[in-house]
């Protein structure tokens, strides 16, 4: 199938494929029944929450209060936010940016570092460094994050102070702009080297604790395909002609390793999101998976909604993304199998 | 004559189990032999056994609490106590609770916990996945997509809202996650089925005119299983995790003895220099996790050697 062809088609299954998330999210939200209580408040009389539920459709039937609900995400409507007190669309950019921001140092840390460590592994197969690799990566699938998050917490906030927890120090994020709400940009956009380094600061240790996870995905993809590259008639042939072994390594075996490794970048990428849940509520870091924990324990649907959603689309964009960059560098490649 | 058609089996292990049973059984055998090889996998079992044994045996490791053993007994003279203190070798939390306890009878949940979620999405994927792969057509593509909703978002993030919605209790982190994982089942065990279904024996038998359920449960579902038996050990171990991650955020009921509700019981004391709740109990598991990963590794290297080390 032509790349152009097969994109086309992804691009619009994406629509129904969103359309099904809405269903059962919306449809999971009403099974506890009305979600009027975040609404309410406890001296109300029963005239007065009736008048509510009427206001927002809730005394309606189920599929004319899920039109009402689509009716509004197109005019940009996605309900209150009770955790949040705000509506949500007024909120959902700023958690947005705070969580693209983490999962961002968190995908650059894990690819890189994973892209190396695999290169090793791979290069030295059954020597030492391939066994750490091996290991590496069954504990990065073994550890809970959030346990991972907490380990970490002690020596290099507790007892070290190195780094603090939350996104910045409040002094310095009133001092300047921020257009973007991703705090290493705005400081950059800024020009001003303190505020980044404080957002640097605040980004670190959690960005290392959710790359983990993602990181152990990417060491073995590139752990698996470095060694089959290693075995190509291709890097013989470099060999052959004299080339130092660094050359033929980073420059025959390392490239064409690289390509099957792109493929597992957008199931990592759902690591992030996942991981992300439980490294924000430790670290105090208030993005989306901060957000929806509070939002969780409160009951309050719009904002479990919303989430679901925003992460939804998010996963599969990355993962639609993902697949083109690939069909582009491997032309051998045949999409839609 | 056994033992030459014992041979063929070894080395292709796709082959149609046609013959006598016995022939069956010196493959898995061998099989068996061959994973046994693997010292990681050894140490993946033994762990796995020594779990067993905890949860089996935890009444007589721990003496039960009453009216219930999943609630630790509250020993409030002793708060917050470091290891090695009488009666708490692994210490209390700061509600007196004995970590020691906890983890052992957290156990029993985990095995609970991974068994029913495990056995219900396979079963319940194969299912799916079997019916698009032998029907074809319309249904194949409308259970694809259901499968391709459900695949757009997360496991852990779906299984979180789903939790949210029915309210905190370990029994609905079970159905959480059992809504979730059966996806995944349906999806390889369907890809397994389109391959085999082309295979020479899977026309001989349509040419003799046999059953198309005969087909299906005596040559199409034993000779497509092989990568789903790698899926459910890996994830005895991932539920565990994402269970765990679950009612650490706290969508278990307080105080049970469930290892994510220790880590989060004992993570205001992490900060006060109190370490060891949280640690041992995180521990227990990492060690769970790593245990299944260990066993699925090493099954996969054996049964399915095309996609070794990924």
């Amino acid at each position: 199938m032509q790349v152009r062809d097969y994109l086309l088609r992804r691009l619009a299954l994406l629509p129904v494929i969103m359309l099904g998330v809405s269903v059962i999210v919306f449809t999971l939200t009403r099974f506890t029944g009305s979600p009027v209580g975040i609404y309410a408040t406890p001296n109300m009389t029963p005239e007065e929450i009736a008048a509510l539920e009427a206001r927002y459709l809730l005394d309606q039937p189920i599929p004319l209060q899920y039109a009402a609900w689509i009716g509004g995400l197109f005019r940009g409507d996605l309900g209150w936010s009770g955790v949040s007190v705000a509506p949500v669309t007024e909120v959902i950019g700023l958690k947005f940016a705070a969580t693209l921001e983490l999962a961002i140092a968190a995908g650059l840390i894990a690819v890189l570092a994973g892209v190396a460590l695999g290169t090793v592994a791979g290069v030295r197969r059954n020597k030492a460094p391939d066994h750490g690799a091996r290991m590496f990566s069954i504990l990065g699938a073994s550890t809970p994050t959030f346990w991972f998050g907490l380990l970490l917490l002690v020596p290099f906030y507790l007892w070290l102070d190195w780094f603090p927890l939350g996104r910045s120090t409040p002094e310095i994020f009133s001092s300047i702009a921020h257009p973007t709400g991703m705090y290493t940009l705005d400081a950059l956009i800024a020009l001003s080297p303190g505020a980044f380094l404080d957002a640097i600061r605040h980004l670190i240790l959690p960005a290392v604790v959710l790359a983990f996870g993602a990181m152990a995905i990417i060491v073995r993809m590139m752990r698996s395909s470095m060694v089959e590259a290693m075995s190509e008639e291709y890097v013989d042939a470099a060999r052959a002609k004299g080339l130092p072994n660094k050359v033929v390594i980073r420059r025959h075996a390392r490239r064409n390793a690289l390509l099957p490794t792109t493929t597992v970048i957008g199931l990592s990428f759902g690591f992030l999101l996942q991981g992300a849940v439980a490294v924000e509520l430790i670290f105090r870091w208030p993005g989306l998976g901060q957000w929806v924990t509070s939002a969780v324990l409160s009951g309050d649907q719009a904002t479990i909604m919303a989430y679901v959603l925003i992460t939804a689309l998010i996963f599969m964009t990355v993962n639609l993304a993902v697949d083109v960059a690939y069909a582009y560098l491997d032309r051998r490649v045949v999409l839609g199998e | 004559m056994t033992t030459k058609t014992g041979k063929m089996g070894a080395t292709s292990p796709r082959a149609p189990r046609k013959s006598a049973g016995t022939v069956k059984w010196a493959r898995r055998l061998e099989v068996g032999r061959e994973v046994l090889r693997n010292p990681l996998t050894v140490i993946g079992l033994s762990i796995i056994f020594l779990f067993l044994l905890m949860a089996i045996f935890a009444p007589l490791l721990a003496e039960p609490n009453q009216p219930d053993p999943y609630q630790s007994p509250r020993d409030w003279s002793n708060i917050d106590s470091p290891p090695g203190i009488a009666g708490h070798v692994l210490g209390t939390d700061s509600t007196g609770g004995d970590v020691l306890y906890g983890i052992i009878w957290g156990s029993r949940l985990s095995l609970q916990l991974s068994v029913t979620v495990v056995l219900f999405t396979l079963v319940f994927g194969t299912i799916v996945g079997s019916i698009a792969a032998m029907k074809g057509g319309r249904i194949d593509n409308l259970l694809m997509r259901i499968v391709d909703v459900f695949l757009s978002i997360p496991e852990l993030i779906f299984a979180l809202a789903i939790a949210a919605v029915l309210g905190p209790a370990f029994s609905n982190i079970i159905l959480a996650l059992a809504a979730v994982f059966w996806v995944k089942y349906a999806r390889i065990i369907r890809g397994e089925i389109i391959k085999v279904k082309q295979a020479e024996y899977v026309a001989a038998a349509k040419v003799v005119g046999d059953s198309s359920w005969n087909i299906y449960r005596k040559d199409v579902l034993p000779n497509a299983a092989t990568p789903l038996i790698v899926q459910a050990t890996l994830d005895m171990g991932n539920v565990v995790l994402i269970g765990a991650t679950l009612s650490f955020i706290g969508l278990a009921q307080a105080g049970l003895t469930e290892w994510g509700a220790l880590v989060s019981a004992g993570q205001s004391g992490l900060l006060a220099g109190e370490w060891w709740v949280s640690t041992f109990a995180g521990l227990a598991i990492v060690l769970w996790a790593l245990a299944f990963n260990l066993v699925g590794d090493g099954l996969r290297d054996v049964l399915d050697p095309k996609t070794e080390g990924r």
